[in-house]
């Protein structure tokens, strides 16, 4: 087990430093320092109420920390709003995923991105391209849905959740942040998330993950970050830790 | 003007060629099928029901004149549509087109020309549409709330303005938009064609649209992707105000004069023609073919219970069955 | 599937529905009024009815959907301008709403008979026809009769008080002003409120200048059901004020009957739809027809209201139709 770091590493993708976030009285968490590396799996883990969501939150602009900083690809940040964020390149996959049950699947891709075309001062929906760059998008990360012209409604969870990491993923972004991506998925569902995580670190974009799922953090983690009561107390790289070491770290009996 | 489109209550789809299509025989058998197409297939059966029972039903001269009915209710139907998808509703609909009426009446006859007073009576009926759409956004009132509060408000401003007293405007302009045609459709009948293909690609070729959708849907979720559903919803009211303003200038054109009544039956039968039209009243699904198909559906019920001589006591009757059957029928929507 | 089961139930619904001409006569009326949805327009189309069953006329009687229905109104009647009807009996919701509608009316050179509302006569020229005639009540006359009436009830300088219908409506209007001119100098009208028509609406204001005119001798109501609010109002408390509605509705007949109301001024819409249809008649035998024909007006109190119950909804007594010479 390694202490945690307080320099960044030259790699990181996000960065931040002395972090702290208070809702009126309450303490969210306090003196954080986080790092994530470029073209990694980064995970946080940690029990309820340790402070990892409002953090998640914090780095992808939902709320504004009230001290420390926050380096996103090598210059300052902080975003304001979460449409900020997507725009330097941070794709967020929300609990709730955000996706729009009675629009298609390549409508929910391209949403708020729509492909448009101008005829004069009008701007018109690409509707053909939207919808041939929807399968390829799927076909690069090997999602499969019956169609794109589908509506979401109609789709399973995993699929669900596969479209909205293909959305996130499928923007260009940097990095993916995902809020317990496998949190309602049965098992083989879990397992094609799983899956569409690896292609995403193949293909060199980096992944911030929130998980209770301590074998699943080290099945697809690089590197681990531990939460407890508001602070951040351990880091340690995945293939280095053991499932009992993991909880105790969070527990905090070590 | 493309049919199918993703959101169209419509099952075949252009563009989707490698993936499966049900056969033809299984879309007949298909529920669904019925639910998306219902206005047009009550609109077929009307016409050939109307059709056999009263040959006058299809001379050309009453097809027009229908046409002509459905113009203002088809103009409204969209307005509605709009607000609808959203899952919002504008009960002010039918009292904003009585305050255009008004407005436009008042304008006229203080001299200021008939073209500025349909400017104003539009800018008026938007304006509403815009003080509708900003207290349910901003106030964070409920929208019936706001437009049955709208709707008493502008009932108020629109008696006080006219002290209750109709107008008679007896312009050359709008006497000729009334009752002039081109090709084979009044003007009134090329208004609503306008209006529809403009708000079909409002709905299904903009960004705007597809927002709208998403706004009606999951407001939440469409807020997360930075889609400002607060704008989206106004402007939906906005639209809405503003074919009211259109239906007014029909209005007046056809009766000659601004009177400071509210018609409600305009209202209901702009809500009727939506849930005909298989628009979603929880939002995030609609179609603009649908509700101006079931306006003309509503508009053809009326004229040929009238040419079959039933009584009008029946005929408010028909009405409220065929919406009630058409919102059952959309049970089966999926 | 559904829908076809509904259209086939709906097919057999409407024959059953579709009542075939009663009468093979020698002329087609198309009778087109407001709302059905006032007793007012029933009598009408009950006077319509049964007039042309009488004189061998096939009618039919189409209405708007509500008083507001204007341009519903225009609809019906352009779909009944496209049958072959000899004669087209018009109650317009407003002075112009039906003009564009029967344009293709006066071009088949059909008599235009205009009953109750007017159709304004300048717009009519503007689409380039003239009504045949027109049958209808005189509500300054109706409201002066009432006024009179107050006269005889009242002693000379008592307080009044009106209760007038919707603001603005032009039937509202007239019948105030035939009041006040009737009471002109002789009685003071110490307050006008408008009730929408509505009775309890008119029961409320009632009660509120009952209290507030303390010394009112009499109300009048511009119609009958405004008139029966105020009634109730001036039972409650229980003082002396005469009240006089307007219409002639069975209701107000009764109350006359049983001496609360004072008085009311009886209009017939029945006589009204009769005449009309004794005026398409005359028209199709090619008869010049009188351009302005005013429909019976009758006051009526204690002493007559038996006699026009049981005549009900035609009037207790005989009564000046010129089209009925004509006829002869």
């Amino acid at each position: 087990m390694s202490a945690v770091h307080r320099t960044a590493p030259a790699d990181a993708i996000l960065a931040c430093e002395g972090l702290s976030k208070h809702f009126g009285g309450i303490r969210a968490f306090t003196d954080v320092g986080f790092q994530a590396r470029r073209g990694e799996v980064t995970a946080v883990i940690g029990d309820n109420g340790a402070g990892k969501s409002t953090l998640i939150r914090c780095l992808v602009g939902v709320h504004q920390p009230d001290g420390g900083t926050i380096h996103f690809d090598g210059r300052p940040h902080p975003f304001s709003n979460p449409d900020e964020a997507r725009k330097a390149g941070i794709e967020t996959v929300h609990q709730n995923l955000a996706l729009i049950d009675e629009l298609t699947v390549a409508q929910n891709l391209f949403l708020n991105r729509e492909i448009v075309r101008r005829i004069g001062p009008f701007a018109l929906l690409d509707r053909k391209a939207m919808k041939t760059q929807a399968r390829a998008m799927l076909s690069r990360l090997s999602i499969n849905v019956p169609s794109v012209t589908q509506r979401v409604r109609r789709l399973s969870g995993g699929q669900r959740q596969a479209i909205s990491i293909c959305r996130a993923a499928g923007s260009g972004a940097k990095l993916v942040v995902m809020d317990e991506p496998t949190a309602a998925l049965g098992v083989q569902e879990t397992a094609n998330v799983e899956a569409l995580i690896r292609k995403l670190r193949e293909q060199g974009v980096s992944v911030i993950l929130i998980s209770h799922n301590f074998d699943q953090v080290r099945r697809l983690s690089d590197q681990i970050w531990v939460m407890r009561a508001g602070k951040m107390v351990a880091t340690v790289r995945a293939s280095e830790t053991t499932g009992n070491e993991l909880v105790a770290l969070v527990t905090g009996a070590a | 003007m493309s049919l199918p489109t993703d959101n169209a209550p419509a099952v075949p789809r252009a563009g989707a060629t490698e993936e499966s299509r049900p056969s033809l025989a299984a879309l007949l058998l298909d529920p669904s099928f019925w639910a998306d197409w219902a206005s047009v297939v009550g609109l077929v059966g009307l016409v050939i029901l109307f059709g056999i029972t009263q040959p006058v039903f299809l001379s050309v001269a009453n097809l027009q004149a229908l046409l002509l009915a459905a113009a203002i209710l088809v103009v409204l139907s969209i307005g509605q549509t709009f607000v609808v998808a959203t899952s919002g509703i504008d009960l002010s609909l039918a009292a904003a087109v009585m305050l255009g009426a008004v407005i436009l009446g008042l304008v006229n006859a203080a001299g200021w020309g008939v073209l500025a007073a349909c400017l104003l009576a539009v800018l008026a009926t938007s304006a509403i549409g815009l003080l509708n759409g900003v207290l349910i956004t901003a106030g964070r009132i409920p929208d019936f709330v706001v437009t049955l509060g709208t709707l008493s408000g502008i009932t108020g401003l629109g008696l006080i303005i006219s002290g209750g007293e109709p107008t008679m405007v007896g312009s050359t302009f709008l006497l000729k938009l009334a009752s002039g045609s081109f090709g084979p459709f009044g003007y009134p009948v090329w208004v609503a064609i306008a209006a529809v293909v403009v708000a079909h690609i409002a709905l299904y070729h903009t960004r705007f649209g597809v927002h709208l959708l998403a706004t009606g849907g999951q407001a939440e979720s469409a807020a997360a992707l930075g889609i400002r559903t607060n704008r989206v919803k106004i402007a939906a009211y906005t639209i809405s105000g503003f074919c009211a303003g259109i239906a007014a200038i029909l209005l007046v054109a056809r009766i000659g004069s601004a009177e400071p009544q509210i018609n409600t039956s305009l209202l209901l039968n702009s809500v009727a023609a939506v849930v005909l039209g298989g628009v979603s009243l929880f939002g995030g699904r609609a179609s603009i073919l649908g509700p101006a198909i079931g306006a003309l559906m509503l508009t053809a019920l009326v004229n040929g219970l009238t040419l079959l001589s039933v009584s009008a006591f029946y005929q408010p009757l028909a009405v409220g069955a065929i919406v009630v059957l058409a919102a059952l029928i959309m049970r089966y929507q999926k | 599937m559904r829908i076809f089961n509904g259209l086939t139930l709906g097919a057999s619904l409407l024959a059953t529905i579709i009542s075939a001409p009663a009468y093979a006569g020698d002329a087609k009326v198309a009778a087109i009024v407001k709302g059905l949805d006032n007793p007012f327009f029933q009598y009408m189309q009950k006077g319509i009815e049964e007039q042309a069953t009488a004189d061998g006329v096939a009618v039919t009687v189409q209405a708007a959907a509500n008083m507001g229905d204007a341009t519903g109104q225009a609809d019906k009647l352009t779909a009944m301008a496209m049958q072959d009807y000899d004669c087209y009996l018009t109650n317009p919701i407003s002075v112009s709403n039906l003009v564009q509608a029967l344009v293709p009316v006066a071009q088949k050179k059909k008599p235009i008979v205009n009953i109750d509302s007017t159709i304004d006569a300048e717009q009519a020229k503007a689409a380039g026809f003239a009504v045949s005639t027109y049958i209808g009540t005189d509500n300054v006359a109706a409201g002066a009769l009432a006024g009179e009436e107050m006269l005889k009830l009242v002693p000379k300088g008592s307080k009044v008080a009106l209760v007038a219908g919707i603001v603005g409506d032009v039937g509202s209007n007239a019948r105030i002003k035939g009041f006040k001119q009737a009471v002109e100098g002789k009685l003071e009208v110490v307050v006008m409120v408008s009730a929408d028509w509505d009775r309890e609406k008119a029961l409320t204001a009632a009660t509120d200048i009952l209290q507030a005119h303390p010394d009112l001798a009499g109300f009048f109501a511009a119609n009958d059901i405004m008139a029966l609010g105020v009634e109730r109002a001036v039972q409650t408390s229980s003082k002396d004020v005469k009240v006089i509605g307007l219409d002639g509705i069975v209701d107000a007949l009764k109350s006359v009957a049983a001496g609360e109301l004072s008085a009311t001024v009886a209009q017939y819409p029945y006589v009204v739809g009769a005449m009309g249809v004794e005026a398409c008649k005359a028209a199709a035998m090619g008869k010049e027809l009188p351009a302005n024909v005013p429909a019976p007006v009758l006051l009526i109190n204690k002493d007559n209201a038996e006699a026009s119950l049981k005549n009900f909804p035609r009037p207790g007594g005989d009564y000046p139709d010129p089209f009925r010479e004509m006829l002869k």
